[in-house]
């Protein structure tokens, strides 16, 4: 297994991997651990075990005797040949694999206990997501897609809470194989379209059965359908009419956040992009097999800055994880940033594709007025006094009227504050005498960062979780412990006492 | 045979086209009814292709001719019903009615950029972007139009917009309906720019800020707008922008200042 181990450690698995299953452990291995672990889970009702049965798909997938493990796994859960539940699961697996397995798994039989038949709903789903990642990733499509529908709906129709993790990453799946069906979006045939009525109902049963998990998952997937065949104002009322729930994990919310920031850059509210896409970028994890999700959250906020008028930071693009995939937004923000509109045009040009690939094309069109202000800006910066034909040669600006209009314009959307028109001799005057300390503003921008620390102080106190009932335990404990203390004191006193008898009778006299 | 009714009232509408507009909407009443006969109002499973094609002509030549009567409530409805039919032509052959597609979404687009919808614009050209890809885009003159329009506005380069709404370069004549709206749009942005950009203004010059005809037009305008016209200059009113600053002032807002103090102070008497 050591090239096992290999593949483990050049993936760089988060710290939490370390907590379950060791690497080196073979996968039919890793499975029957995780079919304690659900068992476990259920038996506590704590949906901690089953994330952490789930976290080791990862793993799982990269061996090389994946599917062979998911034979032997499904022969032991379910050792009658002739059970509904093995059939189901075992059609979606190659023939090879089910006919080797036969001699194994009657010698694991015995190890299991009959305590089977209670907990299979379980083990079946967790089986069930595990044959889904082997379709995914031998690219049938189509069995998967056939294979996920009537998972879900077994899944649905089960209504067990603790079928709820479960459920989520079910959904993930079966949204994902119908996405890589033929046509696939944007066009709108595309199957994404059939199922947003079967997600519509999932989320509605989720959501009466305080399913948080489903309820989270589903949302997300039906905003990425939503905004992957462009229908944003669709995208836009789900977001308005429901609520995402606020325990969801973490990766759901920053999808969510992603999303949600999407929709609004699209829509022209940046202010309110800016700040879910900067939570997005600040809640997601930035080294890692995910930093994908980190690179394309950073593309977005960059572009939203720019359209929002500021210059993203150079800092931000130094990040080593960030360097390469950034590179055309550095071109991008430099062009903006002189107010060269030449050069603007040129990067757009050459890195086309790539912006289209990462869905920010149509927004960095919209950039064009952006350079053109912030050329304004700057020169208003520099000079007290120019003349309105040097405004035009150096924006390259088609004629002085554009120029008068532009800058009239720019005056009164407060991109250049304190100036004036000179329209006899043609001239923009600016005076830059405003003294930001003696206004509100330093406050004011104190105010919201410190709010800001406050709103993720209290966020963090209430994500805390303590296991149940341990405070009673600390409760007697506590007791006990000060009752000890006690013992201990009057044996400690009690003892000096027959010692120092002579000495203390003395001070006592005194 | 309600089908060759539907034809015979399509080339009747198309024949009218420039006399009587106002025709129009009886037979198109005529027209809806007979696609409800055929199930074709409204696109479904079992609708045949030719029914579609039909329907969306009935639809789309609906569309143009509630531009012509300036019913805008009227166009926007006949181009949500016309949405469903676009979504389903996208990979069939439908060569002809392609380019009153165009048209009608060009329509639809500068009807937003009139009223100032500048959110659902881009919503809608986001889009097209997505389902036919951008060589198509580029060379549709029809969208392209309302594209250069929204640029242009929103550069601030309101000359172009001002040669854009004149000249030949309107693609159609149902367009050159919403010039007018958009030259009053950029008149009164052209005026809010030129209150806060300028002191004041000579009255010839502001005329041809303005594109107005006549110094006794400039002089109406400005009296509308509450400016002072004197000795043929315009003066601009200068109040807001003292109100503004004085907003900024330390000590008016103390109030608030206090408020958030007390707030931190309540904070961290639970933090520490």
């Amino acid at each position: 297994m050591a090239d096992k181990m290999d593949i483990d450690a050049v993936n760089g698995q988060k710290e939490e991997e370390k907590v379950g299953p060791a690497p080196e452990l073979p996968p039919e291995r890793i499975i029957f651990n995780n079919f304690d672990l659900i068992r476990q889970a259920v038996d506590a009702f704590d949906s901690r075990f089953t994330l952490r049965a789930l976290r080791s798909i990862s793993t799982l997938r990269k061996s090389d005797k994946f599917v062979e493990a998911i034979v032997i796994g499904v022969r032991t859960a379910f050792p009658k040949p002739n059970m509904g539940a093995r059939k189901v699961l075992e059609e979606m697996l190659p023939e090879s694999a089910t006919a080797m397995q036969n001699g194994v798994a009657a010698t694991e039989k015995e190890k299991k206990d009959t305590g089977d038949d209670q907990q299979v709903p379980e083990l079946w789903a967790y089986l069930g997501i595990l044959v889904q990642v082997y379709l995914y990733d031998t690219q049938q499509y189509q069995e998967g897609a056939d294979f996920s529908e009537n998972f879900v709906e077994k899944i649905r129709s089960w209504n067990r809470r603790t079928l709820d993790p479960i459920g989520a990453k079910a959904y993930f799946y079966y949204s994902l194989f119908h996405e890589n069906l033929d046509p696939k979006p944007p066009s709108k045939q595309s199957p994404v379209i059939e199922i947003r009525p079967k997600l519509l109902a999932a989320l509605r049963s989720a959501v009466l059965r305080k399913d948080n998990d489903t309820q989270a998952a589903v949302t997300v997937l039906l905003l990425r359908n939503y905004i992957s065949t462009a229908d944003i104002t669709q995208a836009d009322l789900l977001v308005a009419q429901t609520q995402f729930p606020t325990s969801a994990t973490n990766n759901q919310v920053c999808r969510y956040l992603y999303y949600l920031g999407r929709i609004r850059a699209i829509q022209l509210a940046y202010t309110q992009a800016h700040d879910h896409l900067e939570s997005a970028s600040r809640k997601s994890p930035t080294t890692g097999p995910a930093v994908g999700f980190y690179q394309q959250a950073m593309k977005l906020l960059i572009v939203v800055e720019l359209l929002m008028g500021d210059i993203p930071e150079r800092s931000v693009f130094r990040q080593p994880s960030l360097e390469s995939a950034l590179y055309p937004y550095l071109k991008l923000v430099q062009a903006v940033r002189v107010g060269d509109l030449q050069a603007f045009l040129r990067c757009v040009e050459t890195n086309d594709a790539q912006f289209r690939k990462d869905g920010t094309y149509t927004l960095i069109l919209r950039l064009r007025q952006n350079v053109i202000k912030t050329g304004v800006r700057m020169l208003s910066l520099s000079y007290s006094r120019i003349s309105l034909r040097d405004i035009c040669t150096r924006l390259h600006i088609s004629s002085e009227e554009s120029a008068e209009y532009i800058t009239a314009k720019a005056i009164r959307d407060g991109v250049i504050p304190d100036s004036s028109l000179d329209h006899t001799n043609g001239h923009l005057i600016t005076s830059s005498g405003r003294d930001a300390y003696s206004t509100t503003e330093p406050s004011e921008a104190f105010h919201a960062r410190i709010e800001a620390l406050l709103g993720m102080r209290d966020e963090c106190v209430m994500a805390m979780r303590y296991p149940m009932n341990k405070h009673r335990q600390e409760l007697s404990e506590a007791a006990k412990a000060r009752e000890r203390e006690r013992e201990l004191a009057k044996e400690i006193i009690e003892g000096e006492g027959d010692d120092g008898e002579g000495d203390e009778g003395g001070f006592e006299g005194m | 045979m309600a089908e060759n009714e539907l034809k015979q009232i399509i080339s009747q509408l198309d024949s009218l086209k420039a006399n009587n507009v106002n025709e129009a909407p009886q037979l198109l009443s005529r027209a809806k009814l007979a696609l409800l006969h055929l199930k074709a109002l409204v696109p479904s499973e079992d609708t045949q292709p030719q029914h579609l094609a039909l329907a969306a002509s009935v639809l789309e030549l609906g569309a143009l001719n509630s531009i012509k009567l300036k019913d805008t409530d009227a166009f926007t409805r006949y181009y949500q019903q016309l949405q469903p039919f676009y979504s389903l032509s996208d990979n069939s052959q439908a060569s002809g009615r392609q380019s009153n597609q165009s048209k009608v979404t060009g329509l639809y687009l500068l009807l937003l950029l009139s009223v100032g919808d500048y959110a659902g614009f881009h919503t809608v050209l986001e889009g097209l972007e997505q389902s036919s890809g951008k060589e198509h885009l580029e060379k549709d003159e029809f969208i392209q139009y309302p594209v250069r329009l929204e640029q242009a506005l929103m550069e601030g380069s309101y000359d172009k917009v001002w040669g854009e709404t004149k000249g030949e370069r309107v693609p159609s004549e149902e367009y050159a309906v919403f010039s007018e709206v958009l030259i009053n749009t950029i008149r009164s942005e052209i005026a809010s720019c030129s209150e806060r950009a300028y002191p004041s203004l000579p009255i010839s010059n502001a005329k041809n800020l303005l594109f107005l005809d006549s110094e006794g037009a400039v002089i109406q305008f400005a009296q509308s707008r509450g400016w002072v016209a004197k000795d043929g200059r315009i003066y601009f009113p200068q109040q807001e922008e003292e109100m503004l600053a004085a907003e900024k002032n330390v000590m008016s807002s103390s109030g608030v200042v206090i408020e958030n103090t007390l707030g931190y102070a309540r904070k961290l008497e639970t933090i520490v």
